[in-house]
């Protein structure tokens, strides 16, 4: 009796743990859905390809243009430039945490990077928009404190505690004998870092990069705060220095005013399908680096 | 329950009105807050809001909407305001026609020695994001000359801000920049200039007497939509609203009372 009892509660677990897994997949496809519905109409009233190659955002023109260009090369700008930053500096940052800091050091400096993931987006906004942005902006001569490379400078702090922490697990996890090996045949201590230690934790190093990826791109407080939100198209380096419109921006500052249904609405919902499968396509991505890169080892 | 959503210029406005009628009725509950007019005409027809405040006319597509819900929106005037364009201070100019501000907004002049302040460099247009009343009010009155050159629309390159203090700050920390605000909003670390309606004419400063006069170029009516006629407490705070003790407040906070 008590083992039947045993039994279908047993049962019940396991069903109800299948539930939850299945769920997480359940709303994936949902939101899925719900945003190719929402964001369709929009296809159909400007051509998929005026859509994405269009150059122009008017939304509220007469007639309206929904050119995402200028959107999705905002977004690139702001996040290329967020990880040109923080990658050398956050896995330089995470080599020297594992590798070459002292013991107490190591102790204070991880859960130090770590604390800056703690701050909330609109702290870094305002930090940006009012103390990082005019000092920049005088230093190299800009007319307005509003840029892309501001955003990406404020994203890269962002991104730096996932970076860092994830790069150093990976760092720590290669096993101490490559490591002695390596110095056993006369390497320096740098040549051992550059030369065997990160090679071979270069699977977490590149879920680490993709990570700070997935977070930069989807920020939106921030880059609304400090990048301009001026809808043009970035062209060259100089585009770095001048005001961008991303793709999050543009949603969070449009749709409270947008009227339901209508092809704006539709149009921010086309832009909230791309980033889905842009974030969608880097996580395929990142996980067939990593098989890969686990097999060669 | 009275729940008033809205217009972020009204806002101010919405909270002082709130504030000093519970004065009077405490027992009257209301809940005030803003997003933009959008999302107050939004919350009405949801049903989401008794009051929605706007700074733009309800439009067509909002009203077929309502009535598919509904809603029967009722227009009531509540306040006018006047909407200021600014400058840095350090900058030379202290008046501009409705026309070189068009001009400046719609891209087409893009240098400040094009519109009479040579050697300050390259204009820095700030305007509010389309998600505001003030975005489209001032759109209508300024950037297509009240109409009369519907081709004409806000530059690409035009930075954009989510509310007014924002504007005022950006445009008090850049040189170069020209920004417009609520009348409401307007301080000394800015310049608010005055503007010709026409060329040749006289300019008129963005003052409350200027707009009750109508001299002043830009400004247009803030507007509560409710359900229906307002009936109990939303009518009588709607009254109270229009009559003296509101308009006082409307008066206090910068912005002009209709029953002057």
């Amino acid at each position: 009796m008590k083992a039947r009892a045993a039994r279908a509660w047993e049962w019940l677990i396991e069903r109800a743990i299948q539930a939850a897994g299945a769920a997480a997949i359940i709303f994936v496809v949902l939101i899925f859905v719900f945003l190719l519905r929402d964001a369709l109409p929009a296809v159909r009233d400007t051509a998929i390809g005026g859509l994405l190659a269009g150059k122009t955002w008017l939304p509220t023109a007469e007639p309206p243009k929904f050119g995402l260009l200028p959107l999705i090369l905002g977004s690139l700008y702001v996040t290329v430039g967020a990880l040109i930053i923080s990658v050398p500096l956050g896995v330089a940052c995470a080599a020297f945490i594992s590798e070459v800091a002292p013991a107490w050091l190591r102790e204070t400096l991880k859960p130090t990077v770590e604390m800056l993931a703690t701050i909330p987006s609109v702290v870094f906004g305002f930090l940006g928009l009012l103390l990082v942005g005019p000092w920049l902006a005088e230093r190299l001569g800009l007319p307005v404190g509003l840029f892309a490379a501001l955003g990406s400078v404020m994203l890269a702090l962002m991104a730096m505690p996932t970076i860092v922490s994830v790069s150093e697990d990976a760092i720590r996890s290669v096993p101490t004998a490559l490591r002695r090996n390596s110095l056993a045949l006369g390497a320096t201590q740098w040549q051992t870092i550059w030369r065997v230690v990160l090679p071979a934790a270069r699977t977490g190093i590149v879920a680490a990069v993709l990570l700070g990826l997935g977070r930069a791109i989807g920020e939106t407080m921030t880059v609304l705060m400090v990048t301009g939100n001026a809808a043009v198209i970035p062209h060259g380096v100089e585009g770095f220095l001048r005001p961008v419109r991303t793709m999050t921006a543009t949603i969070a500052a449009e749709m409270g005013e947008t009227a339901h249904g209508t092809s704006h609405y539709h149009a921010l919902f086309a832009i909230g399908l791309l980033l889905f499968v842009i974030t969608f396509l880097t996580n395929t991505v990142a996980h067939m680096a990593v098989r890969r890169s686990s097999r060669m080892r | 329950m009275v729940r008033q959503v809205g217009s972020t210029t009204a806002l101010p406005l919405a909270e002082k009105w709130r504030a000093e009628f519970n004065k009077a009725r405490p027992e009257v509950e209301i809940a005030v807050s803003g997003g933009g007019s959008g999302t107050g005409i939004k919350a009405l027809i949801s049903g989401t809001a008794e009051i929605a405040n706007s700074s733009r006319e309800i439009k067509e597509k909002e009203i077929e909407q309502a009535r598919a819900a509904g809603v029967e929106p009722v227009e009531h005037v509540v306040a006018h305001d006047g909407i200021a364009v600014i400058v840095h201070p350090s900058n030379p100019l202290t008046e501009l026609t409705v026309e070189q501000v068009s001009s400046i907004y719609a891209g087409l002049s893009t240098d400040w020695g094009q519109v009479g302040a040579a050697g300050m460099g390259e204009i820095q247009v700030v305007s509010r994001d389309s998600a505001s009343g003030t975005y489209e009010a001032f759109k209508e009155l300024v950037v297509t000359l009240d109409g009369t050159d519907k081709g004409r629309e806000y530059a690409a390159a035009a930075l954009k801000q989510g509310s007014n203090q924002a504007i005022l700050a950006l445009v008090s920390r850049t040189r170069s920049a020209i920004g417009y605000v609520g009348l409401g909003y307007l301080d000394e670390s800015v310049r608010a200039l005055r503007l010709k309606p026409l060329a040749g004419e006289e300019a008129v400063a963005p003052t409350v007497e200027n707009v009750v006069s109508g001299e002043y170029p830009v400004s247009r009516p803030l507007y509560c939509y409710t359900n229906g006629e307002p009936m109990g407490a939303v009518g009588e705070y709607l009254d109270w609203i229009k009559g003296p003790e509101g308009q006082a407040i409307v008066e206090e906070l910068g912005f002009v009372p209709v029953t002057r």
